[in-house]
């Protein structure tokens, strides 16, 4: 108990220096003075004092440590329901950010990988087994060669870091599993090899997975699929006959986790899913959509989320069960209380009817 | 590549009557049979019954749970206490979900009567074609996922299916669209598509002279067919059409991909085609030819977005529109939908 105790508080300890981190990391500066009558000039400028001022007053230490534990209480709580097997984001919104706030593209980038951290952590807390995002579409190719080159050694740098957090007992991600999908072709060998010694040193992470999506689109991923059985039906003897929707469903890039996506969150206003996870999503998948901008999507948001998504789902499992509690007690008290049970009777142990008579013979 | 085609429809046309019985859909947890956007003390209570009774499915829980069981007394009921006291915090919060959600959905329905009345054209294409002239741009292809209601209630039913099919057809001549794809999970329209075309024409009828109502072709993809206006008064097919509508049910999606992915498959093991054939630019030519076009716009007449099994590679850049907590197909979705999507920017991945 008293080691359990110890263990859990390390992990909370640990979880707090990683958000204060992430805080220090992101910390904006003063913004610069608007000009006055222009309405989204004005506006902008009031959304970065909020970000300002907040980061400030989050560094008090006590206010900091209240807000993180209210946060850790909440997802305790809502741990002990229904909990979704697989998020997915679409991380929308990292360049308007950072126009918005009148910095460069790459710092708008940077605040969404961590948000994309935050989140993971919140994640991991709950129990999430699934966790996926769209880092990059194949079509992003199409972006000037500048911004390319950035996101691809962004996500280099940040494969690195997740890495080393998770082998890293102390950090709250400890025990996540990288996976890196997508036309892996597409991108430069160097960046394949690290991102495979990457996968491989996470390989034996158990408590969740973490799929980036990097070059990735959904149709694409169809197209695999299709080749791959294909080509196994023509090498290796499978039979074209037994290719059924779950074997198809196997050979996608999330294998058995293809699925189904519980829970899709698509930052930034737009409502399409740009070529993400069309297979996974198409039938009972919950999508939602926000306005808000990737890198300020934060607790209270995802938060409202999950509620919500816990909500439904309980309501389901109960309609889907189909059968009333009350009866269910009722037969059980029944059963336990009163056996009393009808013996089967026998049509011969019957006396005997009395004489058939008929009123038109009566004469 | 007509061989692969030919091969996918008679597959699909194999087992087609099986597929007459209803499959038994799961709705999306937020879209279920009975609306669960609307939280009524019964929908809160069996919530309830659901979160405090049924054990947590993160493992996490689970392995504290077992651990706290073995050291001993103590250890067990203070894990316990701890259990309960969090699941009646989990009933707390959820209560107060349920009612922020209430009143959301009043606010809803009061916005969607509110625009009911504002938007209602009653049968004047003239009324439509204006609100559609202000607008910059219109769907090149629309889809609408249509549902079947239960018998009982009002617009329910296959013929309720049938007359919400007809009436997004009128409006889409009216605003000027030349293809509607209509889905139904189950297919009640491709099977009865007879009585869809009298009923399409019907509606067409009340809005145009009825002498000259204007010409619609149907196409049923899983079956390679199209009907051209009503039974019995195909003559004139050649003639241009105002709208070619669509038919498509959930066969079209991920069992029709399964269905070319085994003729490719047989194709490649026979020989009768290189593996390197296979490429993303054919897959998409075979299946805008069996299933069709990517729609651009996407309306869901229900209370949150479902996509019930829409072909998923047609959704590729799909705009959707839904109305929240709206539960009829209603003109004013129908615009406010073709406004959005007007005002949106597309910029494909750039």
């Amino acid at each position: 108990m008293a080691m359990e105790t110890i263990a859990r508080k390390d992990h909370a300890k640990a979880m707090e220096n990683e958000v204060k981190q992430i805080q220090k990391q992101l910390r904006p500066g003063r913004p610069e003075p608007p000009i006055w009558w222009s309405y989204t000039s004005v506006r902008r400028y009031l959304h970065a004092q909020k970000l300002c001022v907040w980061s400030y007053f989050l560094e008090l230490s006590w206010v900091h440590w209240v807000v993180f534990h209210t946060q850790f209480l909440l997802l305790s709580i809502l741990q002990v329901g229904p909990v979704p097997q697989h998020v997915s984001f679409i991380m929308d919104g990292n360049r308007r950010y950072a126009k918005s706030l009148n910095k460069p593209t790459k710092s708008g980038h940077e605040a969404g990988a961590w948000t994309l951290l935050k989140m993971l952590s919140m994640c991991k807390t709950l129990g999430v087994k699934i966790v996926s995002a769209y880092a990059f579409s194949i079509e992003n190719f199409n972006r000037p060669r500048e911004e390319v080159d950035l996101l691809t050694s962004l996500l280099a740098e940040k494969l690195d870091e997740v890495g080393r957090r998770a082998l890293d007992r102390k950090s709250e991600l400890f025990g996540v599993r990288l996976r890196v999908v997508g036309e892996r072709s597409m991108i430069s060998k160097e960046l394949n090899d690290r991102i495979t010694r990457v996968e491989r040193m996470t390989d034996g992470g158990d408590s969740m997975t973490l799929y980036v999506c990097f070059p990735y689109t959904s149709r694409n991923e169809i197209y695999h699929a299709v080749y791959d059985t294909a080509e196994s039906c023509k090498y290796h003897g499978q039979a074209a006959e037994d290719v059924d929707v779950r074997s198809f469903t196997k050979s996608m890039f999330l294998g058995d986790n293809s699925n189904r996506c519980d829970l899709l969150i698509r930052t930034s206003g737009h409502t399409r899913l740009s070529d993400y996870m069309l297979w996974q999503v198409h039938e009972n998948g919950v999508i939602e959509f926000t306005n808000t901008l990737w890198p300020d999507f934060g607790f209270i948001e995802f938060f409202v989320m999950l509620l919500r998504w816990s909500f439904f789902a309980c309501l389901q499992r109960r309609e889907l069960a189909n059968v009333s509690l009350r009866s269910q007690a009722f037969h059980l008290f029944k059963n336990n209380l009163f056996p009393f049970k009808r013996k089967p009777v026998s049509y011969e142990d019957l006396p005997e009817a009395p004489q058939a008579v008929s009123v038109v013979l009566k004469s | 590549m007509s061989k692969i085609q030919d091969t996918v429809l008679k597959r699909q046309d194999d087992n087609w009557r099986e597929n007459e019985q209803d499959h038994k859909r799961v709705p999306a947890i937020t879209n279920g049979f009975k609306n669960p956007g609307k939280p009524s003390v019964g929908n809160v209570k069996k919530v309830l019954e659901t979160a405090v009774l049924v054990p947590p499915n993160s493992e996490e829980v689970r392995r504290k749970l077992a651990q706290r069981n073995k050291t001993g007394m103590w250890g067990q009921s203070g894990g316990r206490l701890e259990y309960a006291m969090y699941k009646t915090l989990l009933s707390v919060l959820l209560v107060i979900y349920a009612c922020v959600r209430y009143a959301q959905y009043e606010y809803n329905r009061v916005k969607i009567l509110v625009l009911n009345l504002a938007y209602s054209p009653s049968n004047t294409p003239q009324l439509i074609r204006q609100d559609v002239l202000k607008l910059q741009k219109l769907p090149r292809r629309l889809a609408a996922i249509l549902e079947k209601k239960r018998e009982g209630d009002v617009g329910g039913g296959v013929s309720g299916v049938l007359n919400d099919g007809s009436e997004l057809v009128a409006w889409s001549v009216s605003a000027g669209i030349k293809h509607l794809i209509l889905y139904d999970h189950d297919g009640h329209l491709k099977r009865n598509v007879d009585d869809f075309r009298n009923n399409v024409s019907h509606k067409l009828s009340k809005f145009y002279d009825p002498s000259n109502v204007p010409r619609f072709a149907v196409r049923v993809p899983q079956w390679n067919k199209v009907y051209f206006n009503t039974p019995g008064a195909e003559v004139g097919a050649a003639k241009k059409v105002a709208i070619e509508i669509s038919l498509l049910s959930n066969r079209d999606g991920r069992e029709t991909i399964i269905d070319l992915t085994r003729t490719m498959a047989e194709l490649c093991a026979q020989n009768e085609m290189k593996l390197s054939d296979i490429t993303m630019k054919l897959i998409d030519s075979e299946l805008t030819q069996l299933v069709g076009h990517e729609p651009d716009l996407l309306l869901y007449f229900g209370p949150s977005l479902d996509l019930q099994g829409f072909p998923p590679w047609h959704i590729r850049l799909t705009e959707f529109y839904w109305e929240q907590d709206n539960d009829q197909v209603t003109y004013s979705v129908f615009i406010r939908g073709l406004k959005k999507f007007a005002s949106c920017k597309m910029n494909v991945g750039k």
